[in-house]
């Protein structure tokens, strides 16, 4: 007792820089958003508030930008799920558990390595000028045409953010592994109706956080469309940074980065939306097969193991 | 019988089939790391196209003090920002694993803030702050590059820290602690022989987890960071513009070896601490 109050202080410091450093500037950008630009030589005022620059920033030229993020964002967002889908499913369950740590470092390395670098491996790889392009000629095709579009920035996307699906479905997987997919096979139920009746459900933590990981610094990314994207593949995190860097109208850009936010946000909510559409009825069938959250006997995993399966039996029911 | 001997071709077959796709994304993910590994003995002008073989480009990173500076850059804000993680994440963490209450939720909330932010967004925010804080109210200290550097790169790492040391006390019982004020200890004394010890995995693992983090750190950089004091990633990113030559890609492959050790160094101690696969995972996919 004597030790709570001073113990509660420790945090102080952690909540001071975060409320300096985080909390506001990123305010302060939100101010800026209702304020203009003055002239040329200023980058923003605040004396007359207004939602202008909401305004200026749903214009065409912009708003084509933004749907061009949420497509990328969407689209690269599904293809890591499909591609990381089975790979965190092969780590967990089929390969030999003697080689998943060397698994999990084989998905770590390109994650832990500067972004910036690996991006610019993919500029090199898909260069007109580069070896896979002569490679290409060789067989007999046209020279590589991809660098600058959309599509470079689709792939160069799905590439950097697909560690962030792979590890938590990972984990997830290996949560539900063993005696729940046992039972559920000796008691009649196929590969497939194992797969989608008791594993995927039982991995919806990590589904949800690994959908949440690669979706929204894939809307904020600015990186991979600079080195990849060129003229064509523009993302709102270049048309935020051009507007603070270039134009120096840090009004419209702090109104376009609060936009940014929203968008993500309000996907993000949409998206769980039609997934709990999507899911209802297989919920309502699965609900009588689990039942209310009893003991769970687990593997011996040290840890979380137990405790998190029948929390996510929980949850499932109680969806 | 004979359906045991039908089923066993089959169910190899789709191992196979997972083997397969697995290796294949594998080999996705290092496609572009080994491109620039390769490109890094690229004798010539520029790093699309292939001269011939040689180490001249690694030689850069003594000769060219542009590129020497950026490096020593890195490092320096990598350590400095690591150490102010370190050390508010640690404190933050042991608080919300011993003294939980209504507060950590909030905590938590504010350090999930930060971590879904796109950093795009603290890029632009941190900017005019800085200029607010170092122009506007004169303190001249937020001037400098490298208070800059730190600050950007530290936000993230405060949270993953406090994250991992809070996941390791929560699992641990208070006991020791208890046991140790009961023996008359004081608490700064119970702090550092017990609580300290008990974090130590955790926070060695955040202190490299941040000093990685704040190496690779592009985005946040390009925009704090003042000329005179411009990290190695904002060197790259410039020299984007101008023509990229051989030497990125060799001193990017030395930086990807200090990466690796640094991130062995992190699975070493997670290991010995006990974790398994999956909790290293865990922990090393961004909490």
């Amino acid at each position: 007792m004597r030790r709570r109050s001073p113990g509660f202080l420790l945090a102080l410091p952690a909540w001071a820089w975060l409320l300096v450093f985080f909390i506001a500037p990123v305010g302060m950008v939100v101010w800026f958003s209702f304020g203009y630009k003055p002239s040329i030589f200023a980058t923003q005022a605040t004396d007359r508030l207004s939602f202008d620059r909401y305004a200026e920033v749903l214009d065409p030229t912009f708003f084509a930008t933004f749907l061009n993020t949420l497509w990328v964002g969407v689209a690269g967002t599904v293809l890591c799920f499909l591609i990381g889908l089975p790979v965190a499913y092969w780590m967990a369950v089929k390969a030999p558990p003697s080689r998943r740590g060397l698994l999990v470092a084989l998905v770590m390395v390109p994650f832990w390595t500067n972004f910036l670098v690996r991006t610019i491996g993919w500029q090199v790889i898909l260069s007109p000028d580069g070896w896979l392009s002569s490679a290409l000629q060789v067989i007999g095709f046209e020279p590589l045409a991809i660098l600058n579009t959309r599509g470079a920035v689709l792939l160069g996307v799905v590439y950097n953010y697909l560690p962030l699906m792979i590890l938590p479905l990972f984990v997830a997987f290996d949560r539900v592994n063993g005696p729940l997919r046992e039972a559920s096979k000796d008691l009649g139920a196929g590969k497939w109706a194992t797969f989608f009746r008791v594993t995927l459900p039982l991995a919806q933590p990590g589904v949800i956080a690994g959908v949440l990981l690669v979706f929204i610094p894939l809307m904020g990314d600015y990186i991979t469309a600079t080195v990849l994207g060129g003229a064509k593949g523009n993302m709102v995190g270049q048309l935020v940074a051009s507007q603070f860097q270039t134009a120096q109208n840090w009004a419209l850009g702090s109104a376009m980065a609060v936009v940014l936010i929203f968008v993500i946000l309000l996907s993000a909510a949409i998206g769980a939306g039609i997934v709990w559409l999507v899911t209802l009825p297989f919920r309502a069938r699965n609900r009588l097969v689990i039942g209310p959250p009893a003991p769970v006997p687990s593997a011996p995993a040290p840890g979380s193991g137990p405790a998190a399966t029948s929390a996510s039996i929980r949850e499932e029911v109680g969806a | 019988m004979s359906d045991r001997l039908t089923r066993r071709p089959r169910r190899s077959w789709s191992d196979v089939a997972f083997s397969v796709w697995g290796i294949l994304v594998m080999l996705f993910l290092f496609a572009p790391i080994l491109v620039i590994i390769v490109s890094s003995f690229n004798v010539g002008r520029l790093l699309v196209s292939w001269d011939h073989f040689g180490f001249d480009s690694f030689l850069a990173l003594l000769a060219k003090p542009a590129i020497r500076d950026a490096v020593w850059i890195s490092v320096q804000t990598g350590f400095i920002a690591a150490l102010v993680a370190t050390v508010l994440g640690t404190l933050a963490g042991i608080a919300m694993s011993r003294n939980p209450g209504k507060w950590v939720w909030w905590f938590l909330g504010l350090l999930l803030l930060v971590s879904v932010t796109p950093e795009i967004v603290d890029a632009v925010a941190l900017l005019p702050w800085m200029v607010f804080l170092g122009q506007d109210l004169g303190m001249s200290l937020f001037n400098d590059g490298i208070v800059r550097l730190v600050i950007g790169h530290s936000l993230f790492s405060v949270a993953v820290v406090s994250y991992l040391v809070r996941a390791r006390l929560v699992g641990q019982e208070a006991n020791l602690e208890e046991a140790s004020a009961d023996l008359y200890a004081t608490p700064p004394r119970t702090f550092a022989k017990v609580t300290l010890p008990l974090a130590m995995p955790a926070v060695l693992a955040g202190f490299l987890l941040s000093f990685t983090l704040s190496l690779d750190n592009t985005v946040i950089a390009a925009f704090v960071s003042v000329s005179g004091s411009t990290p190695w990633p904002v060197y790259v990113l410039s020299a984007l513009r101008s023509g990229l030559r051989p030497e990125i890609a060799a001193v990017s492959t030395v930086m990807l070896v200090l990466t690796l050790i640094a991130l062995g160094l992190v699975a070493y101690v997670l290991r010995r601490a006990g974790d398994s696969a999956a909790d290293i995972a865990r922990t090393m996919g961004g909490g």
